[in-house]
């Protein structure tokens, strides 16, 4: 069961520099050949400062810095009985190599439902990420599910 | 260099160019651990997989969502993206071929400008259902006005 309690509870930052190898990893183990993520004249021409993360980049900060692991031992939820269940970007400019990234984490609800194959907590969260000129970058609210 | 897609190109009902991923393989889901970070064992240790009920080890949905979104970026440039959220739905296992569709919803104008919202699927080769979810992008228009 995830301590309800820690509804509304807020993480100490996390703090990311972004590099250029992390973001040609990324896409390349998805597969996705844009030139945009590898290559930076391709990125210029198609009007970028530099290349740019992927869309879904922004998991790796998240799993590198182990804030998701952080807040499943704080809500006490069974690392084991997890799935994801939603996960939710919003972009609100680009991120590019070499900015640093802080991300604030905050729990935004723990609700108890109960399924087809017993009960469950939905545990949804929301980091918003800034950058070096503390500007917001993206903002992700994962939804995590645990079978209790 | 791309060529520009503008609001008014495109229709409600309109399909975003579907992609077919190369089947999943195993090799891709350390590589993908690596690079995410992600080293749950479920992805990576098939005796993991068979303790957890899963059968084998299963593929990172987030793997899955950034197929969806190289599907979105192939077809809207990255910068007009907005919004793009999914709901996990199935497991997606090595050998399995993952095919993204995707369709437009709504047109939208506003205060912000123009733009659509799409609805978006991942699903394998026997048509199970793996990501529904959606995504808003800004788009440039035409007219001036």
């Amino acid at each position: 069961m995830a301590d309800k309690s820690g509804i509304g509870r807020e993480y100490p930052p996390i703090k990311w520099e972004v590099e250029r190898g992390k973001i040609r990893e990324l896409v390349q183990a998805i597969g996705d050949g844009n030139p945009i993520y590898v290559d930076k004249e391709a990125a210029m021409e198609e009007g970028y400062k530099d290349i740019i993360a992927s869309p879904t980049f922004i998991t790796v900060p998240l799993m590198w810095t182990g804030i998701g692991m952080t807040v499943i031992k704080d809500l006490k939820i069974n690392y084991g009985k997890i799935l994801h269940g939603e996960e939710r970007y919003e972009y609100y400019q680009e991120i590019y190599p070499g900015d640093i990234l802080t991300g604030r984490t905050k729990i935004i609800n723990i609700q108890t439902k109960s399924g087809k194959s017993g009960d469950m907590d939905i545990i949804t969260r929301e980091i918003l990420y800034t950058n070096q000129r503390n500007e917001p970058v993206l903002k992700a609210t994962t939804v995590t599910v645990e079978r209790v | 260099m791309r060529k520009e897609i503008y609001f008014e190109d495109l229709d409600i009902g309109e399909e975003m160019p579907s992609l077919v991923k190369d089947p999943v393989e195993r090799v891709q889901l350390v590589r993908y651990a690596g690079a995410s970070g992600d080293f749950n064992p479920l992805h990576t240790d098939p005796e993991v997989g068979r303790q957890a009920g899963t059968g084998g080890v299963i593929a990172h949905g987030m793997l899955i969502m950034g197929f969806v979104g190289q599907a979105i970026t192939n077809w809207i440039p990255n910068k007009y993206l907005k919004k793009f959220g999914v709901r996990f739905v199935g497991m997606t296992r090595p050998g399995d071929i993952v095919t993204i569709t995707g369709k437009v919803r709504e047109k939208k104008e506003d205060g912000d400008g123009k733009g659509i919202v799409c609805d978006v699927e991942a699903r394998n080769q026997a048509g199970t259902l793996l990501i529904s979810g959606s995504f808003e992008a800004a788009l440039p228009s035409r007219s001036l006005t």
